[in-house]
Parts: C-alpha cells; structure tokens; sequence
C-alpha cells in the first residue's frame, strides 16, 4: 500500500520537478550566460508577456484563442468529413482506390503553405480561408489511416461477417470493417490534429478570419514588432493547447472506441 | 529509481550545454567586437539583405554590375553573400541574428529594430516614396472618406506602408482600427487577394501596384509621396560591429551605394533588365512601374532624418515601440559626409 502511494506520488511529482528544473535552467541561462532577451528571453521576461497579454491595454490572447479554436474546428470537421468517407471508399472498393489513389499521392506532399493563393481565391480572406488551410493539412493522416485501416481488415473477420450474415458491401463495412479500422482511424485523427494545429500559423498569416487575431496571426505580429518574449508566450500557448486538445482527445474517444482493446493492450 | 534521475539530471544539463552553446557561439571570428582596444580581426566577408522591391534598385545594380565584389576587394573582403527577404521583419531579424551585416532595408522595421535592441545604424538614404494605394476599378474613390468600411491590405504592422497609411487616415480623419479593416500580408497574397475580390484596396511598394495595374486589376488612387512628401522609406543599415571595428569598409560601401545609385538612375533600362533577372516579374512592367511611381532613389540621409524621426513617433503612439528614438540612435551620418568630401 505504502509502496503504491510513493509510486502515484513520484509519477505526479517527477513532471513537476523536471518542469522546475527545466524552468530555473531556462531563467539562468536566459540571464547569466545569453544576457539578451532577443536570443533567449527570460521566464520572468515570458511571464511577465504572458500578463500582459491577458490583462494589458492591447493584450488579446483570449480573443485569439477562440478565434483559432474556430479555425482548427472548421479545418478539423472538414478533414474528418471528407478523410473517413474517401478513405473508407478507397480500402474497400479497389476500383476506386485505382481511381483516386494517384491523385492522392499527388496532393499528399504539397505543403499547406503552398495553397494559401487558392486559399485566398477560393474562400477569400474569410475564416474558411484559415480553415482550409489546417484542412489541407489534416486532411491527409486521416485518409491515409483509415485507408490502411480498412485495406488492413483481417479476412476472417470479413468471412466470418458474411456467414454471419452481412452480405452486402454495406454491412460489411458498418459491422466488420469499420469497428476493426476504428484503432486506425482514431490514430488518423490525432496526427491529424497535431498537423493541424500546427499550420494555425501558416493559416493565420494572410491576413483570413479577421485579419486581426488569432494565436497564429498575433504571434506573427508579435515577431514583425520584435517583441520576442510575446511570441515565446505564443508558442508556449499553441504547445499548450495543442497539448490539451490531443490529452481530451485520447480521454475521450480513446475510452469511447478502444474500450475494447484494453485487455489486448495491457 | 535514484540512478534514472541521475541520468535525467544529467541529460538536462546536457541540453542546456548544447543550447547555451547554441545561443553564445560566434561561429566564426569575423566581426568580433573588440572591448580591449586592440584591433579587429580581420573580415573577408560580408552578408547583405534586400528585398525584392524596385526601391532598392542600388543594391541590385551593384550586385550585378560587380561593384561590391570589385570595390571592397581592397579590404581583404573576397566573398560576398546576399538574401533576399519578402518583408523587412525577418531581415531584421537577421540582422539581429548576426546573420547580415548590411541590409537594404524600410525604415519602420529598421526603428522597431533598434527598439528592440539591434545594434546597428542608418548609413545612407536608398529611396523616398513609391507606394501606391491602389484600389478595384468597380469602387468609386473622390476623396479618403469613400474608404471608410473597405478592407485594405498592406505590408505588416510595424513596416513602412503600415505606419504610413494608418497615419495618413488618421489625418483625414478615418480611424484605422474601425473605420477600415487594415490586413496585413506581403506583396503577393495581397496582390492575389485584389485580384480576386478579398480586398477592396492595396498600399503596397512598388513594382506590386503596377503589376496590378498591368493586369486591370486596381488603379492608383493616392501616392505616398501625396500622403507624406518625401517620407522615408528604403534605407542603407550598417551594423554596429562594422560601423566600429571596420569603419573604413563601411566608407566603402557608402561610397559603392552611391556609386550604383547614380548608375541606376542613368541607366534606368539596364536597371530594368537586372531587376527583372533577380525578381522574375515581367520587363515591360518593371519599366511601366519606373514611369508611373513617385519614388526616387536616393543617397543622402539628410534628406529622411525628420521623416525617419516622425516615424518613432507614430510607432510610439500606435503602441508597436515603447518610446521614440532620437537621431543618434538611429542615424550615422559621418560615413556619407566623408563619402561626398571625398568625392
């Protein structure tokens, strides 16, 4: 009993002291050994930002989260919406894997970056406009995880399915294939989200959704300004959330899907 | 369990080795400061930053022409790298980095620098003017009241164009922050984004109003030179290490700039046909953009220290620098007055 104790303690505790470490090495060295905030700005110096950016005149960094929440939901549900149903149609029907595949592996290495002109054309500078560049982005580790999910379904689940009953290619799918993909799909959907939020600043930097904020917007301000204690106040923001939106994540949908997979698992 | 945290301890200092490391190395002597008196090392380089902007024409002329190779061989400088940047944020950045020594550069990223610490100072004036607001054929514009509720996009705060206009509608009496929808973007999502209907108006440098012109997409409205006369735009920066330790080679590329400066003017078309190597944007419109604009090349930095100084002041009260600065911590001026006396 003692000895469970001190183990949940030392697992709790360890972060907490590493993290301290971690920041006291930061402060040190920020101001005894690089003694210039440009190159390395302070933890005071970041904190101190970090108020300011919540409480100051011309802080907004609430505003700019919900704003790039809004852009990374529009990305994301775009890229779920489309990525499931293409890649399900393309690890089970091989026709249409022939089909599309080549045009997807096209598209697939094109940086997100790179489709900020059409971006613009095509949406404006609306929010969609920063939505479909994370969309670019997510898009693909959704597709491909739950095509290899499906193309990876064992034969004896599929004819074991069919003696069981499910004769149609739509059946199959709703009660072998898709439950035996969902490990696939749900890793999909995580890469996805980190790619994701990553292209929050691609995605805020021409000037789409407001043109006024949103974390990838102002952190780029923040660096156009040179005020580089702000923009590490940024970054450490997008790490956070990004941080939190894949802990909810696997929380969530990991019990809700995988349940079953505990006992395999552990 | 003790000996993990051991290790862990020990891979931490590691990293912060290689960081700090990372964050102090000088990479090469070259541009050592020297704090005891003695002499600097000798350089055999020198890094400069441009942008892709016919403002900046000098710098082009003298990179294609040779110059720069050619005139400060005689300092022991052999090799003589160049990048080009999309805005003067990053190049300053740059700079601070210790990546460029000279940079072609506007002067509201050059004061948000030295704001910030940059240490370096304006040697030489480039180019005054040459923007342009340029708006869709099908919006009727009389007078600066009709832009009031259209989205405007322009270069990113603390750049010229940013200050410039967002000063300028403040004077006639349009607030930037409600009045307009100021985006800010670089040359090409702007120009796209006109093209396209996602904006109603551009303030960009040229040759990007032309190129937009060219394609009937938007027509001028209002020059810089009509909102400011004369104000400061593109100038020559210098880094602290060189105007200190190796003043004799900044002499030289004051007198260089010069130099392909009054090439430039006399040899527009030439000036036109490098332009067009090193930036890929059609001839014809180079050409058209050198006829149209009210810019003019330029060398001497008399001619922008008040324009340069008014811009401390707007930065300030926009919030972008926490105080003015005055000329000197902006302005050396010595390197052109021995440039012209020894002319």
């Amino acid at each position: 009993m003692i000895k469970r104790d001190k183990e949940k303690l030392i697992r709790y505790l360890l972060p907490v002291v590493t993290a301290i470490i971690f920041l006291i090495l930061w402060q040190l060295t920020a101001v005894y050994i690089v003694g210039d905030s440009h190159r390395l700005p302070s933890v005071v110096e970041v904190f101190d930002s970090f108020l300011y950016s919540i409480f100051g005149e011309k802080g907004s960094l609430l505003l700019d989260l919900e704003i790039s929440l809004y852009h990374f939901i529009i990305g994301m549900s775009a890229a779920i919406i489309v990525g499931i149903p293409v890649g399900i149609a393309m690890g089970w029907f091989k026709r249409i894997d022939q089909a599309i595949n080549p045009i997807v592996e096209i598209l697939r290495p094109i940086p997100p970056l790179a489709w900020i002109p059409f971006a613009i054309i095509w949406f404006g500078l609306t929010h969609l406009s920063a939505g479909f560049i994370i969309f670019v982005g997510a898009l693909f580790p959704v597709l491909v995880n739950t095509y290899s999910g499906f193309k990876n379904v064992p034969k004896v689940f599929v004819e074991a399915g069919k003696v069981l009953g499910c004769s149609s290619s739509l059946s199959q799918i709703r009660y072998i294939a898709f439950p035996s993909a969902i490990p696939s799909i749900t890793t999909g959907i995580r890469i996805s989200m980190g790619v994701g939020w990553m292209c929050l600043v691609g995605a805020e930097i021409f000037g789409a959704g407001t043109g006024r904020n949103g974390l990838g917007k102002n952190l780029w301000t923040y660096y156009n300004l040179y005020n580089i204690p702000m923009v590490v106040v940024y970054m450490l923001v997008l790490g956070l959330i990004g941080l939190a939106i894949d802990m909810a994540f696997r929380y969530y949908v990991d019990r809700l899907t995988l349940k079953w997979q505990e006992e395999e698992v552990r | 369990m003790k000996k993990s945290l051991y290790w862990f301890a020990i891979a931490l200092l590691a990293v912060a080795l290689v960081l700090v490391a990372g964050c102090t190395g000088t990479g090469d002597d070259n541009g050592k400061d020297t704090v005891d008196g003695t002499a600097a090392p000798a350089i055999n380089s020198l890094s400069f930053g441009y942008q892709p902007s016919t403002h900046q024409i000098a710098y082009m002329v003298a990179s294609d022409k040779g110059m720069w190779k050619e005139d400060l061989a005689q300092f022991g400088i052999t090799e003589i790298t160049d990048h080009k940047f999309p805005t003067g944020a990053p190049e300053m950045q740059a700079m601070m980095a210790g990546e460029i020594d000279v940079a072609y550069v506007g002067a509201a990223p050059v004061i948000s620098a030295l704001a910030n610490g940059l240490d370096a100072r304006i040697v030489a004036g480039v180019q005054v003017q040459g923007s342009d607001l340029v708006i869709r054929p099908d919006i009727k514009y009389e007078s600066p009241a009709d832009l009031k509720g259209l989205i405007i996009a322009t270069f990113p705060e603390g750049t010229i164009q940013d200050t410039l206009l967002r000063n300028w509608l403040s004077e006639n009496g349009l607030d930037p922050e409600k009045d307009v929808d100021i985006r800010p973007m670089g040359p090409g999502d702007a120009t796209v984004a006109i093209a396209e209907g996602a904006v109603d108006a551009v303030f960009l440098p040229h040759p990007a109003p032309s190129v937009i012109a060219n394609e009937g997409k938007g027509v001028t409205i209002v020059q810089s030179g009509s909102m400011e006369e004369n104000h400061a735009c593109c100038v020559l920066l210098v880094s602290g290490n060189l105007i200190r330790n190796h003043p004799d080679v900044v002499d030289q590329i004051v007198k260089t700039h010069i130099k392909a400066t009054e090439y430039a003017m006399e040899n527009q078309d030439e000036a036109a046909e490098i332009f067009q190597k090193m930036n890929k944007i059609d001839i014809d419109v180079v050409k058209k953009s050198f006829s149209e604009w009210d810019g003019k090349w330029i060398e001497d930095p008399n001619m922008i220290t008040d324009s340069v100084v008014n811009y401390t002041d707007i930065q300030a009260s926009l919030g972008y620098i926490k105080k003015p600065l005055a000329k000197d911590e902006i302005f050396d001026l010595s390197f052109y007055e021995k440039a012209v006396e020894t002319a």
